[in-house]
């Protein structure tokens, strides 16, 4: 303890020797460092909101196993790479699509965040909602049928999230993997969610009292549920992230962050 | 021979693969293994298991969690790859010297894979041949376990004693997953590795300290990869060889069960252990916030850390930000807080794992700025718990109600516990709840072995105004529950909720009768009740119930715990503990919290809530 006495009394000495530094200043001097020490704060927080307003942020979400990162890359370098697995962490990136490389004039990059599909990781989802310009929720056409609950449920609590519904964020149900032929079409696809979400409206309005927040209901009482009756707009699309097919997401991307 | 090799990076982009190796893997395993072991807060195990159809796969892996990569290695389980963890450590060296995260195509390191391939497989080799002597090895105490492999040789069971040491619930998963294999509790995980590791040793004929003289002198290179940038003690050395790399046969099965072998870091661990326990008394008192106590945390921190260092080295540590975060940089903090876990009532075999689990994902790691280990500790830790606690599949019990409903089937609901805990009156209590949302519920009393149990059933039943199926005593639950369920169908009851009877993990009769009832009637949930106030008894408790029913079952997918139900939930204050244990050691979400004596007393898990509670 003996030494930190010792720096205690060191750096009473230093703190002495600064005051008196301090009194020695003219006093212009010293107004002149203020203002500009608050002229440039003001400068940083005002670009922070403004850069606030103008989100260019677009989030991947869905199901484990249903292209996400595939999806990621794609957009990213136009290459779905040696392949991927499960997800432990969200993929952020910043760029201008690769698709739109080649393409002459500034354009504006946009940040995409590929969140991890994985019930255990959902948590992580609401850090990246409230600054998104637009929710792609990848579904796996492929493998829909066994999924449909699971995925349902996963889209009603997105639906459903305050961050959403207020701001209403718009989200594009994005069919994958449409390059196999026995994957579903989008409008089954479609049928079939608001089919199963228009069940989850019935029993979550019922638990909502017992402590499990859902933020919002959904849809009109007394109609069956469709994605025509949310606040936001809600489309479908399909995609396949592994051949590259892609478009229809890189419009809906462009659509909500202007180049 | 390996099965593959890979690189990926945390988010999931496979950067390499040995091309050489080239096997298609049958089944998953890499995606298995991420979701049920990495995901799981189970990545402190040394192994970890996958079967699939005409497979049996061993997985290793380590992590470099500076640069956020994943290194895994997969090989055939009977093989007994010895070069295995020497490899990936030395792959995990020789990738992060060329890894750029701009970059995804890494071509060029096939060449230098060859090389360590090599290198790794002569030493292996240099081992095999160098040790003719058989020797048993026996020194853990949870070798138990090992039997299951079907590796008998030498390993005695040598008293499976330590709380739920042999109780792995081992097929918790199975049913999730589909093709996961059983082990994948980290218990087991860990125990068969250790338990094949010692077979094989056996069998292949080892001496555990000349092995590891050998590793001291003729495998000095990768002890150099090891410890690289390490200056600590050689005690220290091989403790933080054994924990993080080296998973060779003997040694980390000593660390793993034995911290008392460390010769060298005894006497720092129980100096931290008991420093640990007064400031958590201060804390209570206190009640968290208060900064300098945490400073006061820190500098006890870094005194145990080196004791070489000042404690103004380890201030301005903290505040340049250091190199590398190190296994022995984080000991301290991470015992602070298993103490802490621990005083909310959390088993210690729990608390164990989730350190090593976090620890291994903070190794290598750089410390930012202003920041100290023990809040970088601390963060983490709070991400494992709330991952852990995050239900892995759905709790809404209404809407699988009313998926049964369109069926034309009930939806069956069987209560399992052990004695005393509130099975009859939680029961009535979600009948209370299922009554409120316009669901008719009938109740049975399988309770047919405790005398007044169905008295007590006809009660609530009676309050709650709900039809009861009971046949008295003596008879089968297994058939009284068949027939009460052939009566709801035909009655038109959505629910029946199953009332049995109470039993201690250990009677081997009545878990016997319990597996019966479950097999005979395939309930749509399987609901622990469990008391809230349990310590360390509830990994016994809810991974023997898992065992047995897996065990006793005929059918090739059993259907175990589904859901948990922890009661008394009031009576506990802060020692929310035994929510996590279950949670962890079962897999199976908390659906209900039973807290008081009223009908209306039912309430679902605050995940947020409790996270802070464990941590405060
Ligand atoms: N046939 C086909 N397979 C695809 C397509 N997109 C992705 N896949 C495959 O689907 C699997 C999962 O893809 P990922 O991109 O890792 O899935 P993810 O959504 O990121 O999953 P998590 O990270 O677990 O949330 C991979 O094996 C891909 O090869 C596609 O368009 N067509
Ligand atoms: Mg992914």
């Amino acid at each position: 303890m003996d030494e930190l006495e010792q720096w205690r009394i060191q750096l009473q000495q230093w703190s002495r020797q600064g005051a008196e530094w301090f009194h020695q200043m003219p006093e212009t001097q010293l107004y002149a460092a203020i203002a500009v020490v608050f002229v440039t704060t003001f400068f940083l927080l005002s670009i922070r909101l403004f850069k606030r307003t103008k989100s260019n942020t677009v989030v991947l979400t869905g199901l484990s196993g249903s292209g996400k990162t595939t999806l990621f890359y794609q957009l990213q370098d136009g290459s779905s790479h040696l392949g991927t697995v499960t997800s432990m962490d969200p993929n952020e990136g910043t760029f201008v699509l690769h698709s739109e490389i080649a393409k002459k004039g500034k354009i504006k990059p946009v940040h995409v965040v590929d969140v991890p599909g994985h019930s255990r990781l959902r948590p992580k989802l609401d850090e990246f909602l409230p600054q998104a310009a637009g929710i792609v929720f990848v579904v796996d056409a492929l493998e829909f049928l066994p999924n449909c609950r699971a995925a349902s449920e996963y889209l009603y609590d997105i639906l459903t999230k305050s961050s959403v519904v207020k701001k209403k964020i718009p989200v594009l149900i994005l069919c994958n993997k449409t390059d196999k032929v026995t994957a579903h079409t989008k409008e089954f696809i479609r049928k079939q969610l608001e089919k199963e979400i228009e069940k989850f409206r019935a029993s979550r309005s019922a638990i909502s009292a017992a402590d499990v927040v859902n933020e919002f209901t959904l849809g009109v009482p007394g109609e069956a549920f469709g994605f025509s009756q949310c606040h936001n707009k809600v489309t479908v699309a399909d995609a396949s992230g592994l051949t590259g097919e892609i478009s229809q997401l890189e419009e809906f991307i462009r659509e909500y962050v202007k180049p | 021979m390996l099965e593959q090799l890979l690189i990926f990076t945390r988010g999931g982009l496979i950067l390499w693969t040995c091309k050489e190796l080239g096997n298609a893997l049958k089944g998953s395993p890499i995606d298995t293994l991420i979701r049920s072991c990495l995901l799981e807060e189970r990545s402190g195990a040394a192994s970890y298991n996958y079967d699939a159809p005409g497979a049996a796969y061993t997985l290793k892996w380590t992590f470099h969690n500076e640069l956020g990569l994943v290194f895994v290695a997969v090989y055939q389980r009977i093989l007994h790859l010895l070069y295995v963890d020497d490899l990936l450590a030395m792959l995990k060296r020789e990738f992060s010297v060329i890894y750029d995260p701009k970059r995804t195509a890494y071509d060029d390191f096939d060449e230098t894979f060859r090389q360590l391939r090599m290198e790794a497989e002569a030493r292996a080799e240099e081992l095999k041949k160098s040790k003719p002597v058989a020797k048993p090895v026996n020194n853990s105490k949870k070798q138990g376990q090992v039997q299951k492999v079907g590796f008998e040789g030498g390993n005695k069971k040598k008293g499976g004693s330590g709380p739920g040491s042999d109780g792995g619930d081992g097929n918790g998963r199975k049913m999730e997953n589909g093709h996961a294999n059983g082990n994948t509790d980290e218990t087991k995980v860990a125990l068969v590795a250790n338990g094949k590791e010692n077979a094989s040793s056996n069998i292949g004929a080892f001496d555990v300290n000349k092995l590891q003289k050998l590793r001291a002198k003729g495998g000095k290179k990768t002890d150099t990869v090891v410890n690289k940038g390490s200056k600590v003690d050689p005690n220290k050395k091989i403790t933080k060889k054994n924990r993080v790399w080296d998973v060779s046969p003997t040694e980390s099965k000593l660390d793993f069960t034995d911290p008392a072998d460390q010769n060298g870091d005894e006497n720092a661990v129980i100096v931290a252990a008991d420093e640990g326990e007064s400031m958590m008394d201060k804390e209570e008192i206190v009640s968290s916030e208060s900064e300098t106590e945490e400073d006061e945390e820190m500098e006890k921190d870094s005194k145990m850390e080196t004791k070489k260092k000042g404690w103004f080295s380890a201030m301005f540590q903290s505040i340049a930000g250091k190199a590398n975060l190190e296994k022995a940089d984080l000991e301290p903090a991470l015992k602070a807080l298993k103490d802490r876990l621990m005083t909310k009532n959390v088993a210690e075999e729990i608390a164990e794992k989730l350190c090593e689990s976090v620890a291994a994902s903070l190794e290598g790691k750089k410390l930012a700025s202003f920041t100290r280990v023990s809040s970088t500790v601390q963060a983490a830790m709070e991400e494992a718990l709330v991952r852990i606690l995050t239900p892995r599949r759905s709790i809404d019990i209404l809407r699988d109600v009313h998926a049964a409903k369109e069926q034309r089937k009930p939806y069956v609901v069987v209560f399992v516990g052990v004695n005393g805990v509130g099975k009859s009156t939680n029961l009535a209590k979600v009948a209370y709840w299922l009554l409120q949302h316009n669901v008719s519920v009938m109740m049975a009393a399988c309770d047919t072995f405790r005398s007044g149990a169905v008295e007590q059933l006809r009660t609530h039943a009676r309050r709650l105004q709900i039809p009861i199926f009971e046949k008295g005593y003596e008879k089968d639950p297994a058939i009284v529950a068949k027939e009460a369920i052939q009566e709801a169908t035909r009655n038109g009851s959505d629910v029946v909720l199953v009332d049995t009877a109470g039993r201690m993990q250990d009677n081997e009769p009545l878990m016997r009768a319990l597996s019966k009832l479950v097999n005979l009637n395939n309930p749509d949930l399987v609901l622990f009740v469990g008391e809230a106030l349990v310590g360390n008894d509830a990994v016994d408790q809810l991974s023997k119930f898992n065992q047995k029913l897996a065990d006793l079952s005929t059918s090739p997918k059993p259907q175990l715990i589904d859901g948990i139900l922890l009661t008394k939930f009031d009576t506990i204050d802060d020692k929310v503990g035994a929510a996590l244990s279950m949670v962890y050691i079962s897999g199976a979400p908390v659906m209900f919290v039973g807290c008081g004596q009223s009908y209306t007393d039912l309430k679902k898990l605050n995940v947020k809530s409790i996270v802070k509670t464990l941590l405060k």
